[in-house]
Formats: C-alpha cells, structure tokens, sequence
C-alpha cells in the first residue's frame, strides 16, 4: 500500500512547526524513517493513524485522503497502528485487551476473533501468558501486545513509532526481526532514531529533521553520503579537532578515533569503510549548510 | 459504541476499589441514620407502607452515594490519556462519539451496580421484615424513574468534568456540589435543592407515583421564604416528567460538551 505524502504541515498550538512542508512518497516494504528526538516523526506517524489532522497538505494512502472523514476511516481499516508510548488497561489480561480492540476495529463475529487473537498472540510468542493481566508485563512483551493489536485486522499498512526504544538488546532484535518478518506485502512505515534499527531491517529510509525531509532514498545511498568522509585516527595525543567523532576505542598506548570528516581530520588518519550511522552523521553536518543555500537560491 | 459499553462496565465493575468505598460509605450511612434505615421512617409516617417506605429509602441512599458515585467516576474519561490507550482506540476506525456514549453508559451502569444493590437489597430486607412483596415492584418503579434520570445527569458530569480540571479537584467540587445543590434546604441560602434542576428530587415519587405526605411534610413545591421559588412547581404527573426531561437533557448537553472538548484539544 504506498503512501503519498505532499506539502504535509503541522503547526501545533503554540506554535511549533513540527512538520513544514513534508514530501514523501513510502512504497510497499519495510520503510525506516529515521530522525532524531524532535524531528516530527512522531506528528507524521499521529496523522497517518488519522488521530490528528495536518494543518496543510495532502496524504494519501492506498488513494484514500486521509483528510477527509471517509478516507480517515477507509484508511484506519486498513491500519495498523504502534503508538510511541504505548498504554493499555493493567487490569486486563492480554487476550481481553485484544479482545476489545478487535472489537473497536470491527471484527464482530466472536469465533473470528478468537481465532485471529489466538494466532497472533503465536505471533508475538505471548500465547503462555495471554490470560495474565497486562500490569505484570515487561516492556518488551508490552510493545509485542502492542505489535498483535496493530496485526488485528490484518492491515495492509504498519505504521510502528519508535518500537525499540527502551528494550534490552534481545528484544529490540525479536522485535525488529518480527517487524521485518511481517513487511512482506505489506508497507512497514518504522520510526526510530537508533540508525541500527534501519540498517537491519530496511532497504529504504527517509530522514527528517527539525520537520523537514532532508534524505529520501535507499539505505545504501544514505550510507554513501559518507563515501571518502569516514576516518580511523590513532593518537596518543587530543583528539582530532574537526569533524564528528563517532567512536574512540583505547588502542595500545592511544585511542582509535573513528571520525566523519570531508577532509582528513589528521595528518596520518587512514580512510575507512562507511556505516548507515556515518552517512547519518555526514547528513547532519551537511544540514545546515545545504539549508543556507536552498534559502539563497529561493531569494 | 457496545464493545466500548461492555469493556468499561467489566473494568469498572471489577475494581475492588468501588465496592469498598461503596460498602464504607453505607456503613456510614446505616450509622447516620440508625432507626430511620432501620424502620424506613423520616418521622414522615408510612414506614409499613410498600411505596412510602421505598421512597424513603430512596431519600436515604441519596444523600451519600451519589457523592461516591461520582467520585469513583471522575478518572474514567481522562484515564484513557493518562495511560495511553487513548491513541490505540483513536486510531480504530470506530466512530468517537459512539466510543464516548458507550463508555459513558457503561462506566456509569458498573458505578451504579454497588448503589443498586445497596438500595434493592434494602427493598429484599423490607419485604423480609415486612412480608409484603409489593415492594419489589415499587422499589423498581422508584428506581428507574426516581433514581436513574438523576445519576444519568450526575455521570455525565463526572465523566466529563475531570477533562477541565484534576480529577481530585473535581471529586472536592462534586461533593460541595451535592451538598449545596441537593440536600441542604432550600431555605438556608439560594440553592438547586428541591427544585427541577436537583439530581436527588423528590417530583417523581410525589408527581408521578402519587404519594402523599401529611401536610406540611412535603419536600417538592414552593418553599416559604426561600430564593428560586420559580424553579421549584408544586409536583404534578408532568411537572415528575419534566424533572425526567431536564435530567437527560442536562446529560447530552454535558456530554455534547465533552465530545467537542476533545475535538478542540485534538491537536
Ligand atoms: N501536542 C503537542 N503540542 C505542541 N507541540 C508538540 C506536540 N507534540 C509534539 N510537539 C513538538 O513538535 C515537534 C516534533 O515532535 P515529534 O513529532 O514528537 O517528534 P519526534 O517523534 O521525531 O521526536 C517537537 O518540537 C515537539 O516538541
Ligand atoms: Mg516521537
């Protein structure tokens, strides 16, 4: 289901341009949407559910308007929705918990329910503890109800908000392993500022920041930003001046800086393989720069 | 706007939290008014007859647990934010103001549940006590058109009320509320007692199931030298419908508020 995003804007009350003028066009697969705290992911991903309305612009999901009141409910039968922070009802267990949101999406018959909960929560590999009250859960199995809740009326739209965040390492690899798992033909849209989440599970990314796309394209070219711009620097002595040090490892007597750089940050520094993470980095150091020019070219 | 309906009555009614508070509260209240629960008698007479006596038990459970009914439903709106669900169930493609109807009547029916069972196990005793099982019926009567109209207006209130303020703060208001609008007398400064606007009113008994009272007994009409007279008919069949009227309309309009409240503080 490809999503069709243009001049999409949101100024909330108060005034904050949490989105200005967005463009993006998300096609079926798994999508990273990467960005760090602030950067309007989160406003992007509320209108998508249909839970807040843009200010401007237009979206369009499946060819649905998402702005109109038809196209909002066209769409939200079809979507799968994982909320940033997550909440449920801690005196329900985990099958009545889906049971009621099954409900609210309108899966009426009670056999179709059952059997569809049963199955997801195989899925998510909760079935052992699905009639236990969801306030004894931890935050993992927590995102994973929240997982079987979004799969409930098999939706041909994921859209998952920083599902990772706060997970220890063994749950946030389940759970962006069953994300990717679940892509197929379907359109995964993830949210998340650890860059890793992206590499392991996305061919496509889009960046945004400070509510503006600032990289749209595949996983490889956003890593090939920093093509000739990453840096091992061994020292004993200061770290080296310029550039963005992404790493220091002690080595021997010195440390081993790893540093994102146009130019070689030291005399002896020796030219390294590029990372997701380095053209990241090489993104955001271009940004403000880049910014300056499009302004002089519009004036 | 049934499945939010059920889910909010099992999740309330669930909570041991409501049944204790209730059971405390009418220890209290058998504590206050000692012989009166016991015979069913306000010095008003008729505490052996079925529908007086009803009514009268009616008068009772009304002054207290209507405070604890409210109370207990203040958090039931605005917890969905609270704990975050909220964007689950708006992000469903059920309609909200279904989704706030059903809550609200579910979470309201749970919340009257304990006062239900407080008020007809009372009718139960009576008609032990008593042997005459006309009661029961009375009691439904007095109930559904004397009690319910009332607490349909006060959960609409509760519900909604805590989306303007903390709901503690909302719980000390609502029980001045109570006081001030509904049980002290009319005479001692300008109130909604006894008046058509009062949730606990006694038109229904007086005007719809024709009780009658010895004379200067009567809590429904004019009071002498009290303010807002106007608002306070002599009690007759239509005036009992009126009260029925102005409760569930009251209801809508707070409810109505509410949904455009949420509406306008979306974004
Ligand atoms: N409800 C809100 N009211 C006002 N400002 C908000 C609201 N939600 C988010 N913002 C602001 O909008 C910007 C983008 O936030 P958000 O979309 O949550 O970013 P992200 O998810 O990428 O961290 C931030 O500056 C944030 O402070
Ligand atoms: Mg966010």
């Amino acid at each position: 289901m490809r999503i069709q995003i243009s001049g999409l804007s949101k100024t909330y009350k108060g005034g904050v341009h949490a989105l200005a003028g967005l463009d993006l066009d998300v096609p079926t697969g798994m999508y990273g949407l990467l960005g760090s705290n602030g950067a309007g992911k989160t406003t992007l991903m509320r209108i998508l559910a249909g839970i807040l309305k843009p200010t401007s612009g237009t979206v369009r999901v499946g060819g649905h308007d998402i702005t109109t009141p038809d196209g909002r409910l066209a769409v939200q039968r079809t979507l799968g929705y994982l909320p940033q922070d997550l909440g449920v009802y801690p005196d329900l267990t985990a099958r009545r918990f889906l049971d009621y949101i099954a409900l609210l999406k309108g899966l009426d018959s009670r056999p179709t329910r059952r059997r569809r909960i049963g199955e997801l929560l195989e899925v998510v590999a909760l079935t052992e503890h699905a009639d236990r009250r969801l306030k004894g859960f931890s935050g993992g199995m927590l995102r994973r109800v929240g997982v079987a809740q979004a799969l409930l009326a098999d939706p041909r739209l994921l859209v998952v908000d920083e599902p990772t965040t706060g997970l220890d390492p063994e749950e946030r690899i389940r759970l962006r392993t069953l994300l990717s798992q679940l892509a197929g033909d379907r359109t995964v849209l993830l949210s998340t500022h650890i860059v890793d989440d992206v590499a392991q599970t996305s061919r496509s990314v889009a960046v945004l920041a400070k509510g503006r796309l600032v990289f749209q394209g595949k996983v490889g070219e956003l890593t090939a930003l920093a093509g000739r711009r990453v840096w091992n620097v061994t020292t004993s002595g200061p770290p080296p001046a310029s550039g963005r040090i992404v790493s220091a490892l002690p080595d021997g007597a010195g440390t081993r800086y790893r540093v994102v750089a146009p130019e070689p940050p030291a005399p002896h520094a020796q030219p390294a393989e590029p990372t997701l993470e380095d053209g990241y980095l090489a993104l955001m150091e271009e940004l403000p720069l880049k910014r300056g020019q499009s302004r002089e070219s519009i004036a | 706007m049934i499945a939010a309906l059920c889910y909010e009555f099992r999740m309330q009614v669930r909570r041991p939290v409501l049944w204790v508070v209730y059971g405390l509260t009418l220890a209290a209240l058998i504590a206050t008014f000692g012989e009166s629960y016991t015979m069913l008698d306000l010095g008003r007479g008729g505490g052996h007859d079925p529908k007086a006596a009803m009514v009268t038990s009616a008068t009772i459970t009304m002054t207290l647990l209507p405070i604890v009914y409210g109370c207990m439903l203040a958090d039931r709106l605005v917890r969905d934010r609270r704990l975050g669900v909220a964007a689950i169930l708006d992000a469903t493609p059920s309609g909200r103001t279904g989704r706030l109807i059903g809550k609200y009547l579910g979470t309201c029916a749970a919340t009257a549940t304990p006062f239900a069972v407080a008020y007809f196990g009372r009718a139960v005793v009576w008609v032990i006590m008593e042997g005459r099982p006309a009661a029961l019926g009375w009691s439904a009567l007095m109930f559904l058109l004397g009690i319910v109209p009332g607490l349909l207006f006060l959960g609409a209130l509760s519900v909604a009320g805590p989306l303007l303020m903390p709901p503690l703060l909302f719980r000390v208001l609502f029980a001045g509320y109570w006081v001030w609008g509904n049980l002290i007398p009319a005479t001692m400064m300008p109130t909604l007692s006894h008046t058509v606007f009062a949730a606990d009113s006694d038109y229904v008994p007086y005007g719809l199931l024709r009780l009658r009272m010895p004379d200067g007994m009567s809590t429904t009409g004019p009071w002498p030298g009290a303010s807002l007279n106007l608002l306070r008919p002599v009690a007759t069949p239509s005036v009992a419908l009126l009260w029925i009227g102005l409760m569930v309309a009251l209801a809508a309009a707070v409810l109505s508020l509410a949904r455009l409240h949420t509406a306008l503080t979306e974004s």
